[in-house]
């Protein structure tokens, strides 16, 4: 008998054994924790039709469905006794941050819903209370809720008057519990037990209608315009969620949300998305201190040393080591500062000196320019002083004569006035001309600096050729951002240049200049006709003291090739084609790069 | 300034407008009638004539267009009477010399003393009137030897030379008695009593008159 129990028994368990470990691969069974806060009953009918079409999409599984409350699904979790959960978004902002549960999926109301808009408060009050039109207007009165746990059904709607200034904590207005369900908060409502209720998003709606409410027997405060589907006192906060406890493995997460995201609407119209952002949920009950952030509320040192001596301590040892680093930062900064101060002051007065020695340059070019002109420039003066000394003969001769009539007076004396103003004109032009001065750049149409240049020449010596300027329409309008004076200077010597060709060659041409566009910079082209230079003398133009003329200094062109590189450009001369002549070509940057007016002093 | 017909006028002519006003009013002042003129082409579109009392031309050398010397040779060409005095400006002296050859009258190199501007415009007006005084002598003479035929105007330039009767007969091959009518004539129509006073005549009508 022995051996027949030993020979029948073993098998049988080995079989079993076997089973055992069949089933454990994978695992069957899925268990689901809803929260029941209307209780067990309401919640086996309201989540049994999901429990049903989920079995349908996850073949092979056994749902095994189980209700709770708050605590007592934080409790099953903690236990490991749940591998999936689905609750309010309040409810599960808490869980995620104590059970570390992960969202996995968002209930939306029907599929136009954005899941991050689900869930809201509409506070209520009898149309015919007209003392009560708004949020602010419950001040001092009772409002009706169905539990302080109740996310939608009255965590919103506190959120929202702590937002405009009311708090119900203290009394303001003071909170009247009914329970569950929410229907109770209706009837307090209605029958003057409470002078407004919270009812969640939507709810009156449906009351409306399936006629339990008339439309327009209750009114919603402030309701929100920016929310369309139902009249709602607040912002609408992400749906409930459905999440994965820590242990679920991740495989059976993805064919759960699968599931969940293939399922077809339900009798209400409600159905499962992706997951929203719950962020806004972790915000509202920060503010209101309660859930995860409830020990907000323990402001009791004692119990804040506690909780986070570590981190007082960790930050304390930071701020003295922050400190101690800024010291020495400090420090280093100090020296290395006085350091630079000394390298930027030794580089501005090596700059300084180099600007002094380039002005200097300029000022005596531009005083050799006057002395070559300045047999001309005497005449330009002469002219009004001769007519001033006329005048001033004639009154003397008219009143020796005694014909000196009071409008002859008058008009002598202003002949001798205005000729003055001339001659002081012309003064002031040599004298801003020959002295130094500081660096200017401004914006100026390139096309009448070289006509001003043009005039300036013509005045200053009798018989010089025309200057003739051309232009196309394509480079007509950008401006140049240059020191005006300089380049009229740089073109003034141009045309001397040009001149004194020409008059060797014997001929008398215009002068012409060409405007053009070089990539970002504005070409200028002064051409002359005159005999031209070999290529070696050429090259040699630019340098200091390097002249053809038999009076000439050497320095114009150099200064001029100073000027044009201070702009930032180049010049050069090429042999006139068709010769002969000489081509003489520099750029000059346009305005619109350049900053707005600026003044460098030197 | 309507120009009065028995005064000297005096025409500036220089495209300084400050300048060209000066000298007028210096000339005024001591009592000169002056016109201004912006420039030579002005002047000639005004064409004026010459006043019995005299006048000039005040002339820059330098001026846009029709220089001075341009209109100097155009009122030459003209037969204008007027003298003319240039101004020049700085290193014009090659021009003013050629415009002096041009029979300017004088210049003044700018910038001028009043006085020296005064003085040269006084006898300029001078020179003017006795250009003037000398044409008219001449007009009145040609006038004179016109009344004479062309036989006598011949036995009066041959009788101006100082030949005798006989000798003007043999050279124009007629009679001493008809050389004898022809010089009554002549004395008669001329107003003149003797050789000499005819020569005088004839040289006043044409300076070249008895080559």
């Amino acid at each position: 008998m022995k051996s027949l129990f030993r020979f029948l028994v073993a098998p049988l368990l080995m079989a079993l054994f076997a089973l055992a470990a069949w089933s454990a691969e994978p695992p069957r069974q899925v268990r689901i924790g809803v929260l029941a806060w209307q209780g067990a009953e309401e919640a086996q009918v309201r989540w049994s039709a999901l429990m049903d079409q989920l079995e349908d999409k996850l073949p092979g599984r056994d749902l095994v469905l189980r209700h709770f409350d708050l605590d007592g699904m934080a409790a099953a979790l903690q236990a490991g006794e749940l591998d999936f959960v689905v609750t309010n978004p309040g409810h599960y902002v808490f869980l995620e941050a104590g059970s570390g549960v992960s969202r996995i999926a968002t209930l939306i109301a029907d599929a136009s819903t954005d899941p991050a808009h689900v869930v809201g408060s509409a506070v209520v009050v009898l149309d015919e209370r007209r003392d009560i039109r708004a949020l602010a207007d419950l001040k001092g009165r009772t409002l009706a809720a169905v539990s302080q746990d109740a996310f939608g059904g009255y965590q919103v709607a506190w959120a929202e008057l702590r937002r405009i200034g009311l708090n119900p904590e203290q009394g303001q207005p003071q909170p009247v519990f009914t329970d569950f369900p929410m229907s109770r908060v209706v009837e307090a409502v209605l029958n003057g037990d409470a002078d407004a209720g919270v009812l969640r998003a939507c709810l009156l709606e449906r009351l409306e209608q399936d006629g339990t409410l008339r439309p327009g027997q209750l009114r919603v405060l402030s309701p929100r315009a920016d929310v369309r589907h139902c009249r709602v006192s607040a912002p609408l906060y992400p749906g409930w969620a459905f999440a994965a406890a820590p242990g679920t493995p991740p495989a059976l997460s993805r064919d759960v949300l699968v599931a969940l995201l293939s399922l077809s609407p339900d009798a209400a119209g409600q159905s499962w998305s992706v997951p929203a952002d719950y962020h806004p949920v972790h915000e509202l009950l920060q503010d209101l201190q309660i859930g995860p952030y409830a020990f907000l509320r323990e402001t009791a040192w004692p119990s804040l040393w506690e909780r986070y001596w570590p981190w007082v301590s960790g930050l304390v040892l930071m701020l003295l080591a922050w400190g101690a680093y800024t010291l020495h930062v400090e420090h280093l900064v100090q020296r290395r500062t006085g350091e630079l101060t000394a390298a930027m002051d030794a580089g501005q007065r090596l700059e300084a000196q180099l600007r002094e020695g380039q002005q200097q340059m300029d000022h005596l070019s531009r005083l050799s320019i006057l002395g070559e002109l300045s047999g001309t420039l005497a005449h330009e003066l002469n002219q009004p002083l001769a007519a001033i000394g006329n005048y001033a003969r004639s009154l003397l001769r008219r009143q020796d004569s005694g014909t000196l009539a009071p409008a002859a007076l008058r008009q002598a004396a202003e002949e001798i006035a205005s000729e003055s103003e001339r001659a002081a004109g012309i003064l002031g032009g040599i004298r801003a001309f020959a002295r130094k001065r500081d660096r200017v750049r401004e914006a100026h149409d390139p096309a009448s600096l070289v006509r001003e240049a043009g005039r300036l020449f013509a005045g200053m010596l009798p018989g010089v050729p025309a200057v003739a300027v051309h232009q196309n329409a394509e480079t007509a309008g950008p401006k140049v951002w240059v020191d005006p004076l300089q380049v009229q200077q740089v073109l003034l010597n141009l045309f001397k240049n040009a001149w004194d060709a020409q008059q060797a060659a014997g001929c008398d041409a215009p002068i012409e200049v060409s405007l053009g566009r070089d990539g970002e910079r504005c070409a200028l082209e002064v051409r002359d006709h005159g005999p031209g230079l070999p290529p070696d003398e050429r090259e040699r133009l630019f340098e200091a003291f390097f002249t053809t003329k038999p009076d000439g200094l050497g320095l114009g062109l150099s200064i001029c090739k100073t000027i044009v590189e201070a702009h930032g450009g180049d010049i050069t001369v090429t042999a006139a084609e068709p010769g002969p002549g000489l081509v003489f070509r520099f750029t000059l940057p346009l305005a619109d790069e350049a900053p707005a007016d600026s003044r460098e002093n030197s | 300034m309507t120009a009065s017909p028995d005064m000297p006028v005096i025409h500036v002519v220089d495209d300084e407008a400050p300048f060209r006003r000066s000298l007028l009013f210096l000339l005024e002042s001591v009592g000169w009638q002056a016109v201004g003129h912006e420039s030579a082409e002005a002047f000639l579109a005004v064409a004026p004539a010459f006043p019995a009392a005299g006048g000039c031309i005040v002339l820059d050398i330098r001026m846009p267009r029709v220089s001075g010397l341009e209109l100097q040779r155009r009122l030459q060409a003209a037969g204008s009477s007027f003298p003319v005095i240039f101004m020049t400006g700085h290193g014009d002296v090659e021009l003013a010399v050629q415009a002096m050859k041009d029979g300017a009258l004088d210049f003044l190199q700018k910038p001028f003393k009043d006085q020296l501007f005064l003085d040269a415009v006084e006898r300029a007006v001078q020179v003017s009137l006795e250009r003037h005084a000398s044409q008219r002598r001449q007009g009145e003479a040609q006038d004179i030897l016109a009344r004479l035929s062309a036989r006598e105007r011949e036995v009066a330039r041959l009788l101006a030379l100082g030949l005798a009767n006989k000798e003007v007969a043999r050279l124009l091959g007629i009679s001493d008695n008809t050389v004898h009518v022809h010089r009554q004539h002549v004395m008669e129509k001329t107003a003149t009593g003797s050789a000499a006073d005819l020569a005088r005549l004839i040289l006043r009508a044409d300076p070249r008159g008895l080559d």
